[in-house]
C-alpha cells in the first residue's frame, strides 16, 4: 500500500485553492513516478528468481517437446538449438539483455513470438477478471450494506454463511458446478473458449459463466469486507449526528456511512483484483480460455521458460499497477489523503 | 440503488441475447484432445498425440493403412498408385497418382515432392524420425509421376516407414522453401483438410480441401481443442459442443458415458503397452531371482480389473499380438506370492526389501504403478514411489534413478522398433545413443540385428519370437497390459468407416466423416 498522511490542510490555510489543487497533482504525480521507478528492480527480483527457480526443477523444455520418442542425441540437439547448452549466466545475460530491448523471445516449443501470443491472451484474462470484478462489486457492496444495517438478524446470519461458503470454495469446483448448472442442465450458456474476440456478443456469452466463477468468490470478499466497515462506520460520531439532524436513512446511509466504508473496502478491492488474475488461472484451465493463466500454467507443465519469464513479468506488472491505482484512488474517494 | 441494480442486470442480459452469435449451418465436427497444444504441424516433426490428430487430415504417404485398421500387412496405396520392388528388396520404384493437388494453390503433386519429403525425413536437422531413415541410400526422380527409392540394406518394413505415420508424410518442397520455419505452423499437404488457424493454447481448425483426390470430403471443417482437463472435456461433449472426446481409460468413466444419450463409445487399438522395466544394474535388481519374485508378484489379472475390462487387453510378451513379429508363445510368470517369497528368501531377503522410485503424476502411469505397489506389498516388497511431473519423470528415469520403470507407449505395429528402443545394446540410458534401454540389457543385439535383414518373412518372425522368449526368460522386463484408447462421439457423427485401430491414437477424422443429424 502506498504511504499517506492525513491532509494538514497547509494549502487551504492560505486560502489559495489554485495552488492548493496543483500541488495535489504534483505530488501525486511526483508519487505515481516514484512507484513506477521502483517496479523495475522489483520486476528484476521476480523475473530473476522465476528464471533460476524453473531451470533448477527436473525436466527441461527438449524432454517435454520430444516426450516418450527423446533419445539421448535428440535431446542434446534440441538443447543446443533452443540456446539450453550455454552456460546459465550466459543464458541469463542475454534474457535481460533481450528484455531491456523489450524483446520477450520466442516460446522454446512453438518457436512463436511470445509478444504475439501474450497480446492474443491478455484480452481474454483481463475481461475475466474485469468481469469478476464487476459482479464481485455489483452483488457484493448492496450484501455487504444490507448484512450490515441487519446485524444479528436471520439476513445477516444468511449473507455471512453464504459469503463463508464464497471464500472456501475452490474455483475450479464453483466453475465445474456452474457450468453443469447453467451450461448443461439450463443450456444457457457454453463452456469451451473464449469466444470471437472481435464480437462483443461472442465474447460476453462466453464470458459470462468464468466471470461469474471468480465473481461469486468476488462478492463473498467484498460483502464481507464492506460489512466490518459498515459497522465500523455506522457507530460513528458523524453518522450520530447525522441522525439527530433528522436527516433520512437512506441519506445516512448512503451519503455519509457508505463513502467512508468504501475506503478500506477499496484497499481491499485492489487487492483483490490481483488476486483475481491469479485466480483466472484455474478458471481459464476450466472453461477452456485461452488466456494468460491457462498459458503459465501449460508453460510450466512443458518448462517452456521463455513464455513463463514473459507471464510472470506481465502478470508481475499487473500487480503492481492494480495496487499502484489503488492506492492513487484513495485521495479520489478521501481528500484527506496526501501523498509524499 | 435496487434501480440501478436492476437496469444494469437487464442492460448486460440484453447485450448478450443481442449479440450472440449467429451460427451457418456448417458441417462441423469439434473434437477435444487431452493435450495444452501442439509441438508442430509438419509432420516430420510432430510427435505427441495431438500432433498426430491435427497432422493425419492434412497429409498423404505414398502409402497408407486402412482408416479402420493398422494390419502392416495390409498397407494399400495412398499417392502411389503402384510400385516394385528389387529381388532383395533394396530397390522400390513408385508410380505416383495424376492430379493430385496441393492445399492453397500450391500446385500438383510431383515426384519431386516425394524426393524432397523423403530427404527431408532422412535428415537430422530437419526431422524428428531420420533414425528411420538410417538405412535409406538414395531416392531418385524417374519421371514426373515416378520415383526410385534405394536403400543401403534391407530394413523390417520398407512400406512401414513410407506410411502416414511420421516421416512417411509428404509435403510440398515449393511450400516448405518458401516458408522456412514457418512451415511448423503453416503447413501444406495434399489431405482431405487444410489448416485455417492454429490459436495457441486453444484449438487447430482444419477446413475442407475442395480439390482432394478421393473427392470432395463431406465435412466443411474439423476443430481440434486442446483440453487437458478431463472435467472440462466431459462437460462440453455432454453439453454438445463437442461432438467427439477423448476420454479416461477407466471403466468407470466408459460405464458413465454410456448412460449419457447419442453416445457412442470406442475404444480403440492398438493401444499402449504397459511393461515394468527391471534396472539390471541396480541392487537388488541385479540378482535374476528378485526380478523373478516381483514377476510372480505381481497379479496382472487382477490389475487388469482394477484399470477396467473393457479398457485393457492381455500383454504376453514385450510386443503385443496384433504387432508384426509379436508372440504368445514365451514363458509367464503366474501371479504365485508364495513362489515370489521364496525366491526373495533365496535370494537373502526373507524379510522382504526396499525400493524407491519416481513415478509421474500422469494417471496412465500412476494408477497402475499404485496397484503394483499394493501388490508388492504383499509379498514384503516394500516400494516408495515419489510422484513428480511426466516432464520431470521422462528426464530422470533417462538419468538412470529408477530400479523399476514404468514404461506406457505406442510403437510402428512391428517387433523392431520395440526390441530396438528398450532392448538393444546401443539403447541402454546413459550412453551416446541412448533411446529407452532402462535395463541395461545387452544380449539379443545379434536376433535384432538378424531380424532386421532377414528377408523370409516367416524366419524374421521366428527370430522375433526367440528374441521375446530370452527377454522373459532373463526375466528383464514384465509385460503388464495393454491399455486401449478411450473415446466417446456423438452418434450423429459418422465416421465413415469402422473404428478398429489405428496409429494416430485418436479417432481419425476422413474425407468419408459426416454430420448425419
Amino acid at each position: 500500500m502506498g504511504e499517506y498522511m492525513v491532509y494538514d490542510t497547509v494549502c487551504k490555510r492560505r486560502g489559495d485553492f489554485f495552488v492548493a489543487t496543483l500541488y495535489e497533482k504534483r505530488t501525486m504525480l511526483t508519487y505515481a513516478i516514484r512507484r513506477l521507478i521502483l517496479v523495475l528492480p522489483t520486476l528484476w527480483a521476480v523475473v530473476t528468481f522465476v528464471f533460476f527457480l524453473i531451470r533448477i526443477v527436473p525436466g527441461g523444455p527438449a524432454v517435454a517437446a520430444l516426450g516418450s520418442y527423446a533419445t539421448e542425441e535428440s535431446i542434446r540437439q534440441l538443447e543446443k538449438q533452443m540456446g539450453l547448452d550455454k552456460p546459465i549466466l550466459v543464458q541469463y545475460g542475454s534474457f535481460l539483455k533481450n528484455l531491456c530491448r523489450g524483446d520477450l523471445g520466442k516460446s522454446l516449443i512453438t518457436h512463436k513470438p511470445i509478444s504475439q501470443e501474450i497480446f492474443r491472451a491478455l484480452p481474454y484474462t483481463l475481461d475475466l477478471a474485469i468481469g469478476g470484478m464487476i459482479i464481485g462489486i455489483l452483488f457484493g457492496i448492496p450484501s455487504g450494506i444490507m448484512t450490515a444495517l441487519r446485524r444479528n438478524r436471520a439476513p445477516d446470519y444468511i449473507g455471512r454463511i453464504l459469503s463463508l461458503v464464497g471464500i472456501s470454495m475452490p474455483e475450479f469446483y464453483l466453475g465445474i458446478l456452474l457450468m453443469y448448472l447453467f451450461a448443461i442442465k439450463l443450456q444457457l450458456f457454453p463452456v469451451l473458449g473464449g469466444g470471437d474476440f472481435s464480437h462483443l456478443g461472442s465474447r460476453l456469452y462466453h464470458l459470462f459463466l468464468p466471470a461469474l466463477t471468480l465473481g461469486i468468490i468476488m462478492t463473498a470478499f467484498v460483502s464481507r469486507m464492506v460489512r466490518s466497515s459498515m459497522l465500523n462506520v455506522l457507530g460513528e460520531d458523524y453518522v450520530r449526528t447525522a441522525r439527530a439532524k433528522g436527516l433520512p436513512e437512506r441519506k445516512v446511509i448512503y451519503k455519509h456511512a457508505l463513502r467512508n466504508a468504501l475506503i478500506p473496502t477499496v484497499t481491499v478491492i485492489g487487492i483483490y483484483m490481483s488476486i483475481l488474475m491469479g485466480g483466472s488461472v484455474l478458471t481459464e484451465i476450466i472453461f477452456s480460455r485461452p488466456g494468460l493463466g491457462k498459458m503459465m500454467v501449460f508453460a510450466v507443465k512443458d518448462r517452456d521458460y521463455i513464455a513463463l519469464q514473459s507471464v510472470i513479468i506481465i502478470f508481475s506488472a499487473f500487480v503492481f499497477l492494480f495496487n499502484l491505482i489503488t492506492d492513487l484512488l484513495y485521495a479520489v474517494i478521501d481528500p484527506r489523503i496526501e501523498y509524499h | 440503488m435496487r434501480k440501478i441494480l436492476a437496469f444494469s442486470l437487464v442492460a448486460l442480459i440484453s447485450i448478450i441475447i443481442a449479440c450472440l452469435p449467429v451460427f451457418a449451418q456448417e458441417k462441423v465436427v469439434r473434437m477435444a484432445l487431452k493435450a495444452s497444444d501442439i509441438r508442430s504441424l509438419d509432420p516430420h516433426y510432430g510427435t505427441t498425440t495431438i500432433d498426430y490428430a491435427c497432422i493425419d487430415p492434412m497429409f498423404n504417404a505414398l502409402v497408407r493403412f486402412k482408416p479402420e485398421d493398422i494390419n502392416p500387412e495390409k498397407i494399400e496405396p495412398d499417392l502411389a498408385e503402384r510400385w516394385e520392388r528389387s529381388k532383395h528388396g533394396l530397390v522400390w520404384t513408385f508410380s505416383l497418382r495424376k492430379g493430385v493437388k496441393f492445399h492453397k494453390g500450391y500446385g500438383e503433386l510431383t515426384a519431386e515432392d516425394v524426393k524432397f519429403s523423403l530427404e527431408k525425413a532422412a535428415n537430422k536437422a530437419s526431422s524428428g524420425f531420420a533414425a528411420d531413415y538410417a538405412a535409406l541410400d538414395k531416392v531418385e526422380v524417374l519421371d514426373k509421376y515416378k520415383v526410385r527409392i534405394t536403400f543401403k540394406s534391407a530394413i523390417p518394413s520398407v512400406l512401414g516407414i513410407l506410411t502416414n505415420y511420421h516421416g512417411g508424410y509428404i509435403v510440398s518442397k515449393k511450400a516448405v522453401m518458401e516458408k522456412g520455419d514457418k512451415f511448423k505452423f503453416d503447413p501444406i499437404g495434399t489431405g482431405p483438410f487444410m489448416l485455417k488457424e492454429y490459436l495457441a493454447k486453444e484449438k487447430v481448425v482444419e477446413v475442407r480441401h475442395p480439390e482432394f483426390f478421393r473427392g470432395r470430403p463431406k465435412l466443411d471443417r474439423v476443430e481440434l481443442w486442446f483440453m487437458p482437463d478431463a472435467s472440462s472435456r466431459e462437460m462440453a461433449f455432454r453439453k454438445g459442443e463437442i461432438d467427439i472426446v477423448e476420454g479416461e481409460r477407466e471403466q468407470a468413466w466408459v460405464n458413465k458415458m454410456r448412460t449419457v444419450p447419442g453416445t457412442a463409445i470406442e475404444i480403440f487399438g492398438p493401444g499402449e503397452t504397459l511393461t515394468l522395466h527391471f534396472n539390471m544394474t541396480k541392487k537388488p535388481l541385479d540378482d535374476i531371482r528378485v526380478r523373478r519374485a516381483i514377476s510372480h508378484a505381481i497379479d496382472r489379472g487382477e490389475l487388469m480389473k482394477f484399470l477396467g475390462a473393457d479398457v485393457t487387453s492381455k500383454l504376453v510378451s514385450v510386443i503385443p499380438m496384433d504387432y508384426l513379429g509379436g508372440t504368445d508363445k514365451v514363458a509367464t510368470y503366474e501371479f504365485d506370492p508364495e513362489k515370489a517369497k521364496k525366491l526373495l528368501a533365496e535370494a537373502g531377503y526373507p524379510k522382504g526389501l526396499d525400493l524407491s522410485m519416481v513415478i509421474t503424476e500422469m494417471s496412465d502411469y500412476r494408477r497402475p504403478m499404485e496397484q503394483v505397489q499394493e501388490q508388492l506389498r504383499r509379498v514384503g516388497i516394500r516400494l516408495k514411489m515419489d510422484v513428480i511431473t511426466h516432464t520431470a519423470y521422462h528426464e530422470q528415469i533417462r538419468k538412470d534413478v529408477n530400479p523399476l520403470v514404468l514404461y506406457v507407449c505406442a510403437r510402428f505395429p512391428t517387433a523392431d522398433p520395440l526390441l530396438t528402443q528398450f532392448f538393444y545394446s546401443k539403447s541402454i540410458i546413459g550412453t551416446p545413443t541412448a533411446v529407452t534401454n532402462f535395463s541395461h540389457y545387452n544380449k539379443i543385439d545379434n536376433l535384432i540385428e538378424k531380424a532386421r535383414v532377414e528377408p523370409d518373412p516367416k524366419k524374421q518372425k521366428e527370430v522375433w519370437g526367440e528374441a521375446q522368449k530370452k527377454i522373459i526368460e532373463d526375466a528383464v522386463a514384465l509385460p503388464l497390459c495393454i491399455t486401449k484408447f478411450v473415446f466417446a462421439r456423438k452418434t450423429y457423427v459418422d465416421l465413415g468407416y469402422e473404428m478398429r485401430s489405428t496409429l494416430t491414437l485418436v479417432t481419425p477424422i476422413k474425407e468419408t466423416t459426416d454430420i448425419r443429424k
